[in-house]
């Protein structure tokens, strides 16, 4: 397929494809027809940018492909396939054409293909990790480069003296100075590309990294001094012209990162007032910060450190400023543009090495380049580090130093700099070409394919994602200020202190100047943690649920569509709930929004003076997700609590009977799980308990159906406000980002929605609840105190139940499958919410008892307690906590009138059987 | 510590006009709390009295010179973990009575989050942070669990140190 599209592909890269002459060209571009044309072919008019769709397209298509098997992407790094596709690709051209095209070509590189990798590791870069190891990052950009540029220069002069080097490579030590300056910076693409697979401990990376990126500066100041140095030609360079090559470095860095810190200001800024345009907010972020590389470009300074700079200035406050969809959109978009650029980087780097007309080998000077940048970076990584080490809190060993050195891949910029040299003034242009894509080719093939094994082989120690807790939060915080206040005391003014008053400045007056007023407000990490926590916890649940799932060796949807339905359900959850979250399982950077806190007004409305302001109503935004996260949790105690005879016999029963069903209809399964937590909550709780005590009689395990429904209401009351600011906003975006989205407006409306929720159901994979306990169950911490629970996950789609409830289970099993959709799916859910967010939090605590409220599959009370037979003890007090709420709910619902509604429940249902 | 006499200047620095150059001659010497913590630069540090109380003698915060260099011996990069780490959980240890419980945590977090969050949130924070590391389900926290908590995360002690 790629073969067949290539003879379309014209690569109009800098305006290349303009001046030449295309060889096959489809259309006629020729006299135009006399008459009307039925059809013309306007291929000059799409040309250009029909060119590049296309090869991003066959970058991509081929990325799919390497992908296609995990062996061989888990073995051979990206880049290293992409560049061997490359060869391949250039050597079609090259036969097809007879003449290479398609080429890198330095202008399109530098302000295209670069622009959004720089940005997509400066914006996501580690801030605190980076500042931490600044000083270390800084010497060996600075001092490391200039080290690399002038030895390897040097050295290769030394090799052209001594005679290793073909007398026809004329150049002269300017030359070769010029050469080393552009082989001896460690390329960024190049060691992202590997290192992110390689996976090594952060502080490592960050340094690898972080050399790469800032040794921009020192690369583009030497090269530009050296070759405006061999364009006057060596004899005419005064001493002046020295001090002025310092001096830019100066100019050159420092101006750099200016630009990108007034970009990253700006931006900011921008992002503080737009409110009321959340759509352009990713644009924003886009335009401003390729803004910083163009004007930090068009100044001659560095754009590689202005867009580093901006993307981590800003982050902090446009993060804080701009809802979180435009957060995701921010955070995919900058991924996607990033991958794209590298994919197609190295591709043409692939393809642009069989252009023969360019090279002009000569082995000594490969080979000498080779072995000199390879030792002399090594022989300056342990110099430097020698040194820094007398300085650094936590030394770096010498195995870090073998990572370091050999990390030290050469890349395209490299490439687009040796292109860029003029042939008339430097005449051994076409040997330092060819040596650099030996180089490049050697650095990313041979380096990048032993860098993995090395690492595992020295044992470097990885980076470990253990999960993020509260308590290291707030010891990191505390320790910081310990140690500031130590620095304080003794007089020193380390970096402990000048972290301290730069987190002082920032807190009076940056962030006061740069976060809209809300968001500055609600802006408190600790808090802020926690509740990513919070959601991170329902995300592991769901996930946990995706391992028992394949434990239980049923015939199910493979696993990968475990991962997809895990995440597109829990996201949408979560999104249902309003919480202003939003989800990926890898990165759970979901940041508490400033909406939250907006709607705080709204919520308070709606929920009838439930609730206090602000603060308070924080607490209840999160109440929604809270609720979902204890029905995750519950979903998993119930499997839990199922013993393993169960097991066996509802693999046969129930999952074979039920498979189809489930399949359709997980979704409501979900809904169906509810969860009470059974430590009685202070406050709010008290007076829905005394409620539901008052109740429990009455009801005695067969909830009154009006009851839930008019939950449902309740519920649907909760989540509505936060919508309304997204509906605002965003409104075009609304339709295809919610799962479900609940409005408390009219029955009519509620139709309309929930024929969306009624799609969602036709989810990608199936949900299966198998009643599984696995070790990795047993231990996980929620665990541990709730043995005395029995299982009532009892939707109608998983059809779980105790062994000693078989009876009950087959008596109403009929009735089930008459039922396709249960009553009130959502209400107890969040029913049994706790107005205190906390509840996930609390391992210990014993977790209550899900109960199905269907009547339809009601158990008698004494099968009931049966099947709690193996916790009588505690028997009593979940049952009557699980119905208190509804009673509490009852009560919310009535303080807001013509919310709460039955007709809309039915509805509701009625919806999501579509 | 080669810098012991760099540190003695600085203790005198800080009340001149009680400790004598001459150390020797009164060692019993104590600069008060209340020029520590009127520093500028400690102004809005939260945790500057309660540093005080667990380096000084008897917990009023007023440090002699031996307390002042030990404040710099935990600190520095030679002291075990185990040392930092009993420190770090005496600065936790608010109430001094061998635990962290609940009450020590809603000071920390509400000096930490300088107010901004209101009690009930406070206390969301600290059953949380509780529940983490409490491994013994006691409620609050022992050493032993703060050790175990700190040393699970892996940089945590390591840079607990400072640089003179």
């Amino acid at each position: 397929m790629l073969c067949a599209a290539l003879p379309l592909l014209w690569l109009p890269l800098a305006g290349a494809a303009a001046t030449e002459e295309p060889t096959r060209e489809p259309g006629s571009p020729g006299e135009p027809p006399p008459g009307l044309a039925l059809f013309r072919w306007q291929w000059h008019e799409v040309e250009a940018p029909y060119l590049v769709a296309l090869w991003i397209l066959v970058a991509s298509l081929a990325k799919i492909v390497f992908h296609l098997s995990r062996k061989v992407t888990s073995l051979v790094p990206e880049s290293c396939l992409l560049i061997l596709l490359g060869l391949v690709l250039g050597g079609i051209v090259l036969a097809v054409a007879k003449k290479a095209e398609y080429q890198l070509e330095p202008g399109t590189f530098f302000l295209f293909l670069l622009p959004p990798i720089v940005l997509d590791s400066g914006y996501f870069m580690p801030s605190r990790l980076f500042f931490d190891n600044l000083g270390a990052i800084l010497t060996y950009a600075v001092v490391g480069t200039l080290w690399n540029a002038f030895t390897t220069g040097a050295a290769l002069w030394g090799l052209q003296q001594a005679g290793l080097v073909a007398p026809r490579v004329q150049a002269s030590l300017l030359d070769f100075l010029l050469f080393g300056s552009l082989i001896s910076a460690v390329d960024p693409v190049a060691v992202l590309a590997v290192f992110e697979e390689v996976h090594v401990n952060d502080t490592l990376f960050i340094i690898v990294f972080g050399e790469s990126l800032l040794n921009d500066a020192v690369t583009v100041v030497l090269y530009k001094v050296c070759n405006s140095f061999v364009e006057m030609g060596s004899a005419n360079v005064q001493a002046t012209d020295y001090l002025k090559g310092v001096a830019s470095l100066f100019v050159v860095s420092l101006g750099g990162a200016a630009v990108g810190l007034v970009f990253a200001f700006l931006l900011a800024l921008t992002t503080r007032f737009t409110k009321r345009v959340r759509i352009i907010e990713p644009l924003l972020v886009f335009l401003l910060a390729y803004a910083a590389y163009l004007t930090a470009e068009m100044a001659s300074l560095s754009a590689i450190l202005a867009v580093t700079m901006c993307g981590l200035g800003c982050k902090k406050y446009v993060e804080a400023n701009i809802s979180h969809k435009s957060r995701t959109a921010v955070k995919y978009t900058m991924k996607t543009l990033a991958s794209c650029a590298e994919t197609v980087i190295f591709m043409l780097l692939g393809i642009s090495a069989v252009d023969s007309s360019k090279w002009a080998w000569d082995s000594g000077l490969v080979l000498g380049t080779l072995f000199f940048i390879l030792f002399f970076r090594a022989l300056g990584v342990v110099l430097q580090t020698w040194v820094l080490n007398q300085f650094r809190l936590v030394p770096l060993d010498k195995i870090d130093q073998v990572v370091m050195s050999y990390g030290g891949l050469r890349g395209a910029v490299a490439f687009a700099l040796v292109i860029l040299l003029d042939k008339t003034k430097v005449p051994a242009k076409d040997y330092f070409v060819a040596t650099t894509i030996v180089v490049v080719f050697f650095t990313v093939i041979v380096q990048g394919l032993t860098i993995k094994p090395l690492v595992k082989w020295l044992k470097v120690k990885r980076s470990e994602h253990h999960k993020p807790t509260l308590n290291q939060e707030l010891h990191e915080h505390t320790f910081d200020h310990i140690l500031a206040a130590v620095e304080d005391v003794v007089g020193h003014h380390g970096y402990h202190y000048w972290r301290d008053r730069w987190e002082q400045f920032d807190k009076k007056y940056l962030s006061q100047l740069l976060m809209r007023r809300s968001a500055y407000r609600i802006r408190d990490q600790i808090w802020d943690v926690y509740y990513r926590l919070n959601i991170r916890d329902a995300i592991s649940f769901v996930d946990q649920g995706g391992h028992i799932l394949s434990s239980t060796g049923l015939t199910l949807p493979s696993m990968p569509s475990r991962n997809s339905m895990a995440e597109t359900s829990v996201t949408n959850l979560l999104r249902e709930s309003g919480s202003g979250a939003c989800l990926d399982l890898q990165v759970i950077d979901t940041v508490r929004s400033g909406r939250d806190r907006e709607d705080a007004v709204m919520h308070h409305l709606l929920c009838g003076g439930l609730y206090k302001p602000r603060r308070r109503v924080v607490c209840l935004n999160q109440d929604p997700n809270k609720a979902h996260i204890l029905h995750l949790y519950k979903a998993s105690c119930s499997r839990h609590f199922i013993s393993e005879d169960a097991q066996e016999r509802q693999d046969k029963e129930v999952f074979q009977q039920n498979m189809k069903r489930r399949l359709e209809s997980f979704k409501s399964t979900k809904h169906n799980i509810c969860f009470t937590k059974s430590k009685p909550r202070p406050r709010k709780t008290s007076r829905k308990k005394k409620d539901g005590l008052a109740n429990t009689e009455a009801t005695n395990g067969k909830p009154p159906r009006n009851l839930s429904v008019q939950d449902t209401a309740a519920v649907i009351l909760t989540v509505e406000s936060e919508e309304e600011e997204e509906s605002d906003s965003s409104e075009t975006e609304k339709e295809d980002d919610e799962g479900i989205i609940f409005v408390a407006r009219a029955t009519s409306e509620v139709l309309q929605e929930v024929k969306v929720s009624g799609s969602l159901e036709v989810c990608p994979s199936p949900r299966i609840i198998p009643p599984s306990p696995t070790c990795a169950e047993k231990e996980l911490p929620w665990k541990s105190g709730q043995g005395d629970l029995a299982v009532y996950v009892s939707s109608e789609t998983t059809k779980i139940v105790p062994v000693d409830m078989q009876t009950g289970w087959n008596q109403s099993i009929s009735s089930l499958e008459s039922l396709a959709s249960p009553p009130c799916t959502q209400a107890p859910t969040v029913t049994r919410l706790p107005p205190c967010p906390l509840a996930a939090e609390e391992p210990q605590h014993p977790f209550n008892l899900p109960y199905d409220p269907r009547p339809s599959f009601a158990f008698p009370p004494s099968l009931a307690k049966a099947g709690r037979s193996r916790s009588e003890s505690s028997a009593d007090i979940p049952q009557q906590q699980e119905l208190q709420p509804l009673m509490g709910y009852e009560d919310r619902t009535h303080l807001s009138p013509g919310t709460a509604n039955s007709h809309w429940c039915i509805q509701f249902n009625k919806g999501s059987r579509l | 510590m080669g810098s012991h006499g760099g540190l003695f200047y600085r203790y005198q620095d800080l009340a001149p006009q009680l400790v004598p150059l001459d150390y020797t001659s009164c060692p019993d010497v104590k600069v008060p709390y209340e020029l520590i913590g009127s520093m500028p630069e400690l102004k809005d540090n939260p945790f500057r009295q309660r540093i005080a109380q667990v380096f000084s003698d008897d917990g009023d915060g007023h440090m002699t010179l031996d307390n002042f260099l030990d404040m710099f011996s935990v600190m520095s990069e030679m002291a075990p973990r185990d040392l930092k780490a009993y420190y770090a959980f005496k600065i936790y240890d608010f109430n001094d009575d061998g635990y962290i419980c609940a009450w020590d945590l809603e000071q920390t977090v509400t000096k930490l989050t300088r107010g901004e969050l209101s009690a009930e949130e406070v206390s969301l924070v600290c059953e949380k942070v509780l529940g983490e590391a409490d491994g013994d389900h006691d409620g609050r926290l022992s050493l032993e669990d703060f050790q175990n908590m700190i040393l699970r995360a892996p940089d945590f002690l390591s840079t607990f140190h400072i640089r003179i």
